[in-house]
Parts: structure tokens; sequence; C-alpha cells
């Protein structure tokens, strides 16, 4: 989840409130409030104040900044939100931005306000930047559902028009680019279309928002016009744009936006959107607005979650102090997240922020009390029996990669083609060395002894563990088994050292089995058994093929043998 | 060093040579004596007799410094081909019967002779009158014999295989034998003269004692190995047993043994089963919707990314996701469905929950059980390989071991959360000091980050847990709160196997793997 840049001198500004004297913070009391952030201190300068902290919660866009962070200590310290009166302002706004038709099917949404009277400062203006970045990256799915553009207002002339516009009909200078291009060679040549071009791919008309001179403020979700779209340190007037697939995603990003400006020092102005198609809001919505419902709560519930008796007062104490509006009745409260938040899906969610509210250091940990019996798999027993007798036995267990590369797990024992050889592979390759679940065990055997020529023979290997096998009548295609390879290499292993160790285990199993002359590419011709139990095949015996040694680069001749743990576990 | 223990220790070539004083205490003898009554090689008894010496159980009575004679390796050569003084000699008493004029040169090829030797040979045979240098630097026979090469002849029968003293010989024979020795800057001649050191022994106080104790230990004949004939026939009684030197380094072995990190979660596995756990097992390969859906994963959340999960080249998807589950899931995540949530807001696909991916997460595992009515109260847990889409390095592996489970009950709450996060930490990490932290995972909440103080390594997460959402319990059919846990013990088992690279958890080298000696 996010990590953000702050600054230890923004942030004790912005916990005293614009015109105040900062409110200094130090570094062990930075930890424990980051707490109600859910935010972990990942790396810090002292020289500058840098913070580096990473957030945890991907449904809390509204910390990904130092004015979330900020706000939400700072309503615990206070007790309550303070309330932000640009939410209430009922009169109609003076700024209007009007949506064309045609936009439904391509992005159909758009919210945007004005701030004025905060002078964008350094620190304000990197996090303005960061925000936006974050904001679209990881909540609007990369610009996908939410892009931000902010511009310079005093260059604006209102009302604004979201417009749907020929990609070869429009022009304008796009940031970071001296020459007037067209929307679409934006898309094929800017470094930005090339990177979010796919967004609107296969449209033959491209959104575009304007003012009302016709000048050119951006070509969302794509890249803002140089002329307007480029806020520098000392601008003092704002204008906000969200556009989007999904509104209330829209209007939560702007609402964020308002509400860190406002924390600033500016003055938001609301702005009036337009649409000529029906919205859940409606066809005429001002933005920001707060879209929060009110949500009854028995207080029992909570206290059942929590495992503590609160009482109403309590919760609604705790909750008020993390920024939700609750009343109270005698057995049940009523809360309303705070405008900036929208990740109330269940009552669950209001418990974990009591719980936070409070400090889980308020909570006495008590032990579940109910009698279990606890117990190991069939599979995990009978297995774990197994390693027993090959240790005894003078074997060195080892434990390897299940995923593996097609070349060392079929290629190199010679199963190209064959049934053997068939694996569950990878779509998505990263490295070829990681690219398929083995099938069997004896790669991950020969993986060691390739590399161990200088470890003292002889060598007796050992793996008791997963592998994979294709099976179609399987939903998932695969059986997952756990299979026993065992191998044994220095200058006289022989078939019959190998038979010894296989016949002996199976004693100790208390099952009968027999060999059986097999075809087997890995293994010399003559010197491969298939061993059989209760008619089934549950494993293979043999002299690895000179082959197969040299593709492992393996100097030493090797006997090995690996049989089906699964199948004979289930069988006893 | 009291004496019975110095006679323990002692050498059975030392026993042999004090035995042989043992008789006669006071005697002195000779090196040849010695050798003679205990029969042992020359080189076993000088061995014997500077350990002896140095034991101060032996002392030198006299000490006799004789030159001795021996052949070198040249002089065994010119005992099988002749000398250069025989060789020329012999070469002009052949050419005076031809009548051929030979020169020095004609012998220095004849006979392949190196020009020294030959020149050096001349000036013997001149000065002795054997031969003449006339005109042309032709040699003639006056064949009158030479001392020199008859003595030569004599010395190197009488010398080959046994040296001599010098003083055995005559006088002219010390003449021959000086002129023709070793000598330094002369290494080509065929005798050599050294300093042979004759001594005579007896023994010291210490040693008469030493001795007289070995003959009252009756003459036990000492051997190193006991076996099974000597203890047969009884026979062991009579013997000593050779004492060892045992302060040498032990051989090596390599014993049957296993994994350390395995050996590692073995201990993890047993403290879960004594803690009430019950194992679960599951598939390597999962439908997304085992590994994600069912855990309220929405189906754009950014871990379900093709950066971060394996997808399964062929087949691609699960023919069907078993009902009610695909049903129910599919409402929870669309409007909540029953489980009380507004869901997520977005359109289910149902395609999407049939694609096969490799277990990216150990949960699947628990969300598997859930749906399969699970004891209540009940307690589970597994040790899951799972998979991550992710640039292997120092400490990301891309195949590694989840070890996590779930407990259900109706006592279950956020105490009860905390009071099995306690557990884990005093039986898994042997910790007292526990921090617990708000945390974020998209399957549980309230979700809490289990901080611990180890022993060894400080302040450490050992844990990530949370009531499951009752979006995730609600769908698979189980009504009480569940708790869902997971602990991460992979730095744990760096530690304890003194490592600090993840990929050696699961390293090649067979080395190591022998010499770490893992948690104890």
């Amino acid at each position: 989840m996010p990590t953000i840049t702050i600054f230890k001198q923004d942030l004790e500004g912005l916990l005293a409130g614009p015109g105040e004297a900062r409110q200094l913070i130090g570094m062990e009391q930075l930890e424990e409030s980051l707490m109600l952030v859910k935010g972990e201190l990942k790396g810090q300068n002292p020289d500058t104040g840098e913070l580096r902290i990473e957030l945890q919660d991907s449904n809390r866009p509204d910390l990904w900044c130092c004015e979330g962070i900020a706000r939400q200590i700072r309503v615990k310290r206070q007790g309550s939100l303070t309330k932000y009166d640009f939410l209430t302002t009922k009169s109609k706004s003076s700024k209007q931005l009007n949506v064309n038709p045609g936009l439904e099917g391509i992005r159909p949404y758009v919210a945007a306000c004005a701030a004025t009277g905060y002078r964008v400062t350094q620190e304000g203006l990197a996090q303005l930047i960061q925000t936006q970045e974050k904001l679209a990256e990881m909540f609007g799915r990369k610009r996908r559902t939410v892009s931000i553009g902010l511009y310079r207002l005093a260059a604006i002339e209102f009302p604004v028009t979201y417009d749907l516009v020929k990609p070869d009909e429009t022009s304008f200078t796009p940031l970071g680019m001296d020459t007037v291009m067209t929307l679409g060679e934006m898309l094929l040549v800017h470094p930005k279309g090339l990177e979010f071009g796919g967004i609107l791919a296969g449209q033959d008309r491209l959104p575009f928002l304007r003012d009302a001179k016709r000048q050119a403020l951006s070509f969302p979700p794509i890249i803002n016009s140089r002329e307007v779209g480029e806020v520098l340190v000392g601008d003092d007037a704002l204008f906000v744009e969200v556009t989007g697939t999904d509104l209330s995603m829209v209007v939560l990003t702007l609402n964020i936006f308002a509400a860190n400006l406002a924390d600033r020092g500016a003055t938001i102005e609301p702005i009036e959107v337009r649409y000529p198609y029906k919205t859940p809001l409606g066809k005429s919505v001002m933005t920001p607005q707060d879209l929060g419902k009110s949500r009854k709560l028995p207080v029992g519930t909570i206290e059942q979650a929590l495992g503590q008796p609160l009482g109403a007062q309590e919760v609604a104490k705790a909750l008020t102090a993390y920024g939700y509006a609750v009343t109270t009745k005698s057995k049940e409260v009523r809360v309303t997240l705070p405008f900036y938040r929208q990740d109330l899906m269940h009552a669950m969610d209001v418990v974990e922020d009591v719980a936070i509210s409070r400090g889980y250091s308020d909570f006495l940990p008590v032990m579940p009390s109910q009698f279990t019996v606890g117990g190991l798999s069939r599979i995990e027993e009978f297995s774990d029996r197994i390693r027993a007798l090959m240790v005894g036995m003078g074997f060195q267990e080892i434990i390897s990669n299940i995923l593996g590369s097609p070349q060392d797990l079929r290629d190199a024992m010679r199963l190209d083609g064959t049934e053997w050889g068939k694996l569950v592979e990878v779509e998505n390759v990263m490295s070829q060395n990681f690219s398929a679940l083995r099938q069997w065990m004896l790669p991950s055997l020969l993986r060691v002894e390739a590399a161990s020529n200088r470890a003292f023979y002889p060598h007796r290997l050992f793996e008791a563990g997963e592998v994979a096998r294709p099976d179609p009548t399987q939903s998932v295609g695969s059986r997952t088994i756990t299979l026993l390879g065992g191998m044994i290499a220095h200058a006289d292993a022989h078939f019959s050292e190998a038979h010894s160790y296989l016949d002996t285990l199976f004693y100790y199993m208390n099952h009968t089995y027999s060999l059986e002359p097999i075809q087997h590419p890995s293994f010399l011709a003559g010197r491969i058994g298939g061993i059989v139990s209760n008619g089934i095949q549950v494993g293979v015996i043999g002299e690895l093929h000179p082959e197969v040694l040299e593709r492992w680069q393996i100097s030493v001749p090797a006997v090995a043998f690996e049989i089906d743990l699964t199948e004979l576990a289930e069988r006893s | 060093m009291d004496i019975s223990s110095l006679i323990d220790s002692l050498h059975p070539l030392e026993v042999k040579v004090l035995s042989t004083f043992g008789a006669k205490p006071s005697a002195v003898l000779q090196a040849e004596q010695l050798s003679q009554s205990t029969g042992l090689e020359p080189s076993q008894l000088s061995m014997a007799v500077e350990w002896l010496l140095a034991k101060s159980l032996l002392t030198v009575d006299t000490e006799t410094v004789t030159p001795n004679v021996s052949l070198t390796k040249i002089g065994e050569l010119y005992f099988e081909k002749y000398s250069p003084i025989e060789r020329v000699l012999s070469a002009t008493r052949d050419a005076a019967k031809t009548g051929k004029r030979l020169t020095i040169q004609d012998i220095q090829s004849r006979e392949g002779l190196e020009p020294a030797d030959v020149s050096g040979a001349i000036g013997r045979l001149k000065k002795e009158g054997a031969l003449l240098i006339i005109q042309g630097g032709c040699v003639e026979s006056t064949g009158r014999p030479s001392q020199t090469a008859e003595t030569m002849r004599g010395l190197l029968q009488q010398l080959r295989g046994a040296p001599r003293d010098l003083k055995a010989f005559s006088k002219a024979q010390q003449q021959v034998i000086q002129d023709h020795s070793v000598k330094r800057g002369n290494a080509r001649e065929p005798f050599r003269i050294d300093d042979r050191v004759a001594r005579s022994l007896k023994l010291s106080t210490d040693g008469i004692e030493a001795a007289q104790q070995l003959s009252r230990q009756k003459t036990a004949d000492e051997v190193s190995q006991l076996t099974p004939e000597l203890l047969k026939d009884g026979s062991w009684r009579t013997k000593r047993f050779r004492k060892y030197t045992i302060s040498l380094r032990a051989p090596r072995i390599a014993p049957g043994k296993r994994h350390p990190y395995r050996e590692f979660l073995d201990t993890v596995k047993t403290k879960l089963v004594s803690m009430g756990f019950q194992e679960m097992r599951g598939s390597l390969v999962e439908t997304e919707f085992w590994n994600m859906d069912a855990l309220f994963m929405p189906q754009f959340h950014p871990a379900r990314d093709i950066h971060d999960v394996y997808f399964v080249q062929e087949p691609t998807h699960a023919p069907s996701i078993d009902e009610p589950f695909l049903s129910r899931v599919t409402q929870a995540h669309q409007h909540g469905g029953e489980t009380g949530s507004t869901g997520w807001n977005y359109s289910f696909n149902a395609e999407r929950a049939c694609r096969l991916v490799l277990r990216s997460q150990g949960t699947a595992v628990s969300a598997h059980t859930l749906a399969k009515q699970p004891d209540v109260p009940g307690k589970y847990f597994s040790i899951a390989r799972c998979f991550r889409y992710d640039q292997v390095d120092a400490t990301h592996a891309t195949d590694f071991f989840q070890v996590e489970g779930i407990v259900l009950g109706d006592d279950i709450n956020f105490r009860t959360l905390l009071g099995l996060l306690n557990l884990f930490a005093r039986e898994v990490a042997q910790a007292k000091e526990v921090k617990f932290l708000p945390a974020y995972f998209p399957f549980t909440e309230p979700s809490v980050e289990l901080h611990v103080r180890h022993p060894k390594l400080g302040w450490m997460e050992l844990g990530g847990a949370g009531l499951f959402r009752p979006e995730v319990t609600l769908p698979l059919g189980v009504t009480v709160p569940v708790i869902a846990w997971g602990l991460g013990l992979d730095r744990m088992a760096m530690v304890a196997l003194g490592i600090h690279d993840i990929r050696e958890l699961f390293t090649d080298n067979l080395d190591l793997i022998r010499s770490t000696r893992g948690a104890v």
C-alpha cells in the first residue's frame, strides 16, 4: 500500500492549523499517533525533517497525504472534527461546469471546486502533486476510474465545459512539451499518452476540458495544458477537477482535495456540475458534497465484537474523536462517516474504528477458553514417519523450491514430449527459473547434487514434499500430491543399494510391492523399475541416465527412487 | 609424570626396547646388540631410542664416531659399467692390440664419457705410468697395470650393498676412497664417507624402575584391537590394550539428518498442535475464487494484478465454482448479499473467479475449511507453500511457506483475538512483551499486527491477524466469529539457522546443509 513522503515541520503546521504556531511532535509521540492512521514509519531524515510513511489501509485514500494524517491526529486531540463550512452552503454557486452529451459512455463523471486564499508553498505543492499521483494510481486504478487535474484559477473563465471532441480536431500544448499537438498526437507521442492511452482505446471521440473562451484546460485522464494546467509555488487561487467512471469515487476524491486545501487555509468555493444525462446524484451536482449516509448500529453489536462492555456514550465518544458524526439513543448509535471517507461497508468497520480510537492497548487480552483437539493431517503424519525412517537410514533431508524451470524439471531429465514431462506452467513468466511447478522430486535432489561435488561422499539425500501433477479430471487441472524422493550419489552408487533402502521403507510401511521393468528416459534402460503396490504404480527406482547426469554436470553415478506418499497414506 | 602413567603412555616399540634391558637392568648395550635382541628394524629402533632418550628413561653411556664408506648412485653405476679410469685404460689397451691411434676425443665420443672424467682418468693413468701421451694428442698404452683402476674395482665389489668402516681398508685403498668420494663441489664420485655414530646405551634410574615394572606386568602381549576371538577364548585377559592418543581430531561423518529449516517448521507444527490446532492441507493450484474472491478481495484489488500473482497457462480456468458459494460470494461482492454489508458495488465476473492461479496466500486454505462445515469451536492451521510474482532477492522469495490458520467459536471477539496473539508470542517466539498495532487486511476487520520483543532480535513483527469480515464467513456458511491469523516466521528461522539471505532457506549447498546446527 502507498508509501508517502512528508515533512515533519509541514505535519506540525497542519496539526496546529493555518495561521497558528506549529504544534511540535516528538518521534515517539509521532509513532504512537501513526497507529491512528495504520501508518508505519519506514524512514526519516532528521536533517531535512523528511519522513517516509507507509499507509496500510487501501480503503482510506484520505490518509495518503500529510494533510490526512494530520487531520486524523488533530480530530483525536480535539475530540471531534471541526466543521467544514463549504459543505453547508446551500446557495447557488457562482461557477458552473457543463458536461456535454456523449460522455456517459466514456468517462461520465466530473467534480470540481475552486480554492482561494492559500498561497502554495514548496511543501504544499509537493503534497498536492504526491496526493494527485497516489490517488490516481492506487485509488483511481492507474487513472482508469479516477484522475485529477490542478490548474491556476486566474487563467480560467467560467463556465468550464467537459466536452467530447474528435482526436484530430482539438489541440493544445501539453505539459512537458513545447509544441501544440492534437489529442490524437498526444496519445501517440506524449509519455503520459503512451502510459495511459489504453484507458481510451477504441474511442473515436475523446474527453476534453475547456473554459468559456474555448481555452484548453486538459485532456483527461491523460495530460493538462501547459498554459493553465501547471501550478507553481506562490499561486494563491487553484481550480481542482476530478474525472472518472464512478461518481461516488469522483466526488470522494474531490472532497479529499477540498479538505486538504481547506486545512491549509484555503477558502473552498463549490462548483455546480450540470449533466445532460441522469446521474445517481441527479442532473445538477454540487461538488464537493457530503455523500455520507447515517447508519444505525446496536451498541451490543459493537460490544460483542470487541468483547468489552462500553455503553453508548463511550462508543459515541470514541467515534466522534475519530471524525464520525454520532447521535445516541439508549442502546443504539447512529453514525455518519466524515465527508472525506466512504469506507463504511459493514458494522465491523465501525467496530475497528472504535478500537483504534480508544487504542488497542485499552483492550485486555483474554485467552479463548473453548477446548479443541489438535492434530496433524493423515498425510503429514505419514510423511513425518517416512522422514524419520529416511533420517535413520542415514539420508540428509533437503528442502527445495516447488517453482522451477521446465528445463530442469523436464528437458534435463530427458522427458520432453513424454507423459512424465507434463507440467503445470505459469503464463505470466517473470523468470524461466520460476515458471513451472515441479511434477516430481528428482530434479530437486539433482539440484543439490549438482552444486555439491565438493561435499564429501557418499551423498544420501531425500526430500518429502508437494508436487503438482497435471490431471484433467481435477477442477483445478492438477493434483497436489506429496512425494518422497531419495538419491544416493558416490563412485560406486548402484541399483541394489537404492533397492535395499526402498525395501526397508516398504517393510516399515507394512505394504508389499514389486518392481516391474518400465521405460523411463531419465534412467538407464534395464536398470529402472516401476514400484507397483496393490496393482498401482506408486513410484520409480533406477540408475540415472548418464546423459541426465551430464546435463546436470554431475560426475559421479547416482541412483534414486521416488514414491507417492499421498497414495500410500490414503491406503493405510 | 609418575612412572606407571609413563609406562601406560609408552609406544610398543619403546616397551620392546625397555624389556630388552629388563633382564639386566644395569647393562650397557650397543645399538647392534639392541637391534638383535629386540628384532627391530634399524629405523624403528632408532625411533624408539630417540623417544626413550627424550623421556630420560635411557641415557647414552659412550658415543664413538666412525667414518663409514658407502657407494653412491655413481658408484653403483661404475660397478656395473666400469669407472672412467677402467674404461680409458681398456680403450688404450684395445687400441694397442689393433695398432690404431687413439685421440682423447676418440675416447670421449666412443665411450660417451664426460670430458672432465676422461681427462681426470688420463691424468691419473699417466701418473701411474699406465699410458703415455704422444704427439697429436694421442694416448698410448704402456702395458703396465694401473694401481688405481685395480683398487677401484676391488672397492666397488666390496662396498656394493655393504657400507664399511673406512678404517677397515688399507692405506692405499683409503687413499683411492678419499680421492673418489663425494665432496662439496664434486658430487659425481663413486664413494661417500659418512660419520657414523655408535652409541652404547644404558637405562637411567627411572628407566630401571620402568623396566622392572614392565617385567612385573608379566610380559603381556599388546594388542590394538579387541577381537571376537580374544573374547571367545578369554585371551584378552593376558593382553595389554594399547592406549590411544585421544586428543586427535575425529574423522568427519555425515549423519542422516532433518533439514534445519524443516526442523524449525516441525517445531512450529508441534507447538500449534499442542495448542489445539488441527492441520489443514490445500492445493498448490487454486481458483481466484478461493484464493481471493472468497476472502472478499474485490476483483479490482491491486494485489490481484498480473504483477502479483502467477497465472496458470493450461488449463486457464476451472470449469465451475461450487454452489452455493459462487452465488453468495458474488452477492457479497456486489451489494453485500445477506451479510449486512454494502458490498464493493461493482459487477462480479464469474469467469474471473474460475481463473487458475498458483496459491498466493495460505488464507486460501482457510477459506476452503470454512466452506466445509468446520468444527465449532475449532482451531485450524496450515503451513502452506505460496507463490508471489516477486523479484527474487535476499529478502524476497518467489516460493515460500506461510504459517496461518483460523479459530472459530462463540467466544471469539477482539479481546480473545489479542489473547490468542499473546499465546503465539509466548509459545512461538518466547516473547514476554507484545504490542498490538492497528493493521489492514482485505478480509479482516478489526485487523491487528502483532509485534513482539524477541529474546535475540528485539522488537519484530511476528504476525498479522483479525476477525474475518462477515462478508467472508457468512457466504461460506459460518455464523460464528472467526479469527484469521498468520505468522511471519522466516526471520526467526533465518536467525535460528544463522543465515542472512532468504534464498539460503532452500540452499543447494550440501556442505552448508550438513554443517548447519539449526535451532537448538
